[in-house]
């Protein structure tokens, strides 16, 4: 794909069923990351979602569609995370603490 | 390359088109003045944060008891905000409110439940009084964003900031590009407002993807970065933000279930919070954040959030109110197969954001006077970039405070300074590198070292010894920020995305190491000083450019933040 850069994205977070979609642009319009394009004026053609990497998962483009056309899938790494918290806090020194007193 | 540049004119060129750009361009449409306003977003109706909507909305209204008045309130923010202030520009923002919620009605955005008639305020956020409407603003934004089309402002759609124009400590421009076409602008301007947002992609998340972000992903500290290199002074930057989230998706909601009851529970089941603050589940949510911190460093991790004691009537209510937050939060819960009902659900802290620590008026960003001006002359901010925000409420007040101050100051009737073609042509051919070495670094790879070195030593934690190997490493990524890769031009959106974010994590990290002292908990926790110290650090922290780098200085919280700059300055002017 044209738009594409780097490594391919093996989730695509924004699904459009290709038998509901009217190819209107709302989408393209309202995503906030300007990840959706569809040409304009061209009845025939779908939107493509050019950076799935790039997503929030905000919905807007979803909630917009006429049709409800969009579906937005999470992947694995949000629905069933393995990533312990403890990681996300820090890797400072203990030792860099004011020692304890007595 | 300079015949590529469409060139315009005009008195106010504003860089980001969300609640705070729309509310500063409004005042100076009104006055006849000429706007041109740019957003990295499509639709000015549907840009910057609350493009989606919004449901509260912090105000004064002066409807007779004691808490509703500016003086009630303004009594309160020091505590609020532990200390660290501007009082000056917070006066005027709290005065301002009342006139500008009026303002917004007259706009089209309907405040009133309309079961009831009535405005539905409520006590919340830790706040002294019942200053928050609750209320529909599905379509708060487009009424803001239509004013300013039908204004007969130039939109430039999808349009990315890049570089202020300064001559004389006067901003007179801005330089932009088109993400889609790659058409460059050179907005020749009488004032300047940047008003593009917080920080985030800063840090990591659990997820570990860089746009799974509890606050917008797409606002990178654009008007930060181009404030900082155009010579304005910043301040608060070591302050940082974090939130609870349902852990893998970084989203808004949880708090919304804990504030109609849910209980947090501990590996051992025990409901820990009332060991970190008296109020449980009802203490401040940097407490609660905090608290589950603090349960996770001790080893009483997984956290959950536990809704099962709560009646049915509550969790219907719950379970109908989960999109307000976060439209995608139900199929979230419905894809992972959990129900919050009968299933307490794991919890994780999102990633940082430089924002306000959680705090209302403490902004972090641009540091601004009463008039929303910042050190340099005729540039102005206002919303999340800016020193003294608010929410949606202070966004608009000071993006309006912003546009009504542009329009004495563009009537001083200066003149510009003739644009320097070289030096235009010189900014151009620098921003727009990327394209020519297309095969360069990429920017997702720059921007996880950021991640990583920010979530190791400049997070949650943070030390002296650790604050230094953070500004080892972001100042090297510095060097290799100018070297990354573009293919198209929404890939230069990016890399300039990622180096702005960049520029931040250093300036962060410098403001952090400054300050010795721990303050706001973990908005800036220093294992190695862990007490608040307000003796010595009741003061703001300063970050300039200069020669070799930032410097940093500080300046009493006593003072405003304006009594930094120049033009302040005995002898100076300017």
């Amino acid at each position: 794909m044209e738009h594409r850069e780097g490594a391919a994205s093996a989730h695509n977070p924004i699904q459009i069923d290709p038998n509901t979609c009217i190819r209107c642009t709302l989408c393209d319009w309202v995503c906030p990351g300007d990840i959706i394009y569809k040409e304009e004026g061209d009845r025939e053609t779908l939107p493509v979602v050019a950076f799935p990497d790039e997503c929030w998962y905000c919905g807007h483009c979803e909630s917009v569609c006429p049709t409800n056309a969009i579906t937005i899938v999470f992947p694995d790494e949000i629905l069933h995370n393995a990533t312990d918290v403890v990681t996300l806090l820090g890797k400072v020194d203990p030792a860099d603490a004011p020692a304890a007193e007595g | 390359m300079n015949d590529d540049v469409i060139r315009l004119e005009t008195d106010v060129a504003v860089v980001g088109g969300g609640v705070a750009g729309c509310m500063a361009a409004i005042p100076a449409l009104e006055a006849g003045l000429e706007v041109v306003i740019c957003d990295k977003g499509k639709l000015l109706e549907r840009s910057g944060s609350v493009g989606g909507g919004v449901d509260h909305y912090l105000t004064i209204m002066e409807t007779g008891p004691e808490w509703d008045t500016p003086e009630f309130l303004l009594k309160h923010i020091p505590d609020l905000t532990d200390g660290i202030v501007d009082m000056e520009v917070t006066d005027r923002v709290v005065r301002e409110m009342p006139r500008v919620l009026r303002k917004l009605e007259a706009l089209g955005v309907d405040f009133k439940d309309p079961r009831t008639g009535t405005y539905d305020r409520h006590r919340s956020f830790g706040l002294p009084g019942a200053y928050h409407i609750n209320f529909d603003g599905t379509r708060f934004k487009h009424h803001i964003g239509q004013r300013v089309r039908r204004g007969k402002a130039t939109v430039l759609a999808r349009t990315m900031g890049v570089q202020v124009l300064v001559e004389d400590g006067r901003a007179y421009g801005v330089l932009a590009f088109d993400i889609r076409s790659g058409a460059w602008y050179y907005v020749r301007a009488r004032a300047v407002v940047l008003s593009t947002g917080d920080v985030n992609r800063l840090s990591m998340n659990a997820s570990g993807l860089a746009f799974d972000s509890w606050h917008c992903p797409y606002n990178t500290g654009d008007a930060q970065a181009m404030g900082y290199r155009a010579g304005a002074t910043l301040a608060n930057m070591e302050f940082t933000e974090t939130t609870l989230t349902p852990k893998g998706f970084s989203t808004q909601g949880l708090n919304a279930l804990v504030s109609l009851g849910a209980y947090f529970l501990n590996r051992q089941g025990e409901r820990f919070m009332f060991r970190y603050d008296p109020k449980g589940e009802n203490a401040r949510r940097a407490v609660l954040a905090d608290g589950v911190i603090k349960e996770y460093l001790e080893g009483n991790g997984p956290i959950y959030l536990d809704c099962r004691h709560l009646p049915a009537d509550v969790l219907d209510h719950m379970e109908e109110t989960l999109q307000i937050d976060r439209h995608t939060l139900p199929a979230f819960y419905r894809q992972k197969g959990i129900d919050f009902r009968t299933d307490p659900v794991e919890v994780s802290i999102s990633e940082l954001s430089i924002r306000r620590s959680g705090l209302y008026f403490r902004g972090s960003g641009i540091a601004v006077d009463a008039n929303a001006e910042s050190s340099v002359r005729g540039l102005f901010s206002a919303g999340d970039s800016a020193t003294v925000s608010g929410g949606i409420a202070g966004a608009a007040t000071l993006g309006h405070i912003a546009g009504e101050s542009i329009v004495q100051y563009v009537n001083e009737g200066r003149t510009l300074p003739d644009v320097d073609p070289g030096e235009l042509e010189r900014l151009m051919g620098e921003a727009s590198v990327h394209l020519r070495q297309p095969g360069g670094p990429s920017w997702q790879a720059f921007e996880d070292r950021i991640r990583h070195t920010v979530t190791d030593y400049a997070g949650v934690r943070r030390s002296g010894p650790g604050l230094r190997r953070a500004l080892d490493t972001l100042r090297s990524l510095r060097r290799e920020g100018a070297a990354l890769g573009a293919a198209h031009s929404h890939g230069l959106m990016r890399v300039h995305e990622a180096r702005n974010i960049r520029l931040n994590a250093e300036l962060l990290a410098e403001a952090a190491l400054e300050r010795q002292e721990t303050r706001t908990g973990s908005a800036h926790w220093r294992i190695d000083y862990p007490e608040t110290d307000d003796a010595h650090w009741r003061s703001f922290v300063l970050v300039d450019r200069t020669a070799e780098g930032p410097g940093v200085t500080t300046l009493s919280a006593q003072m405003p933040l304006a009594t930094a700059f120049p033009r302040r300055q005995p002898g100076k002017g300017g």
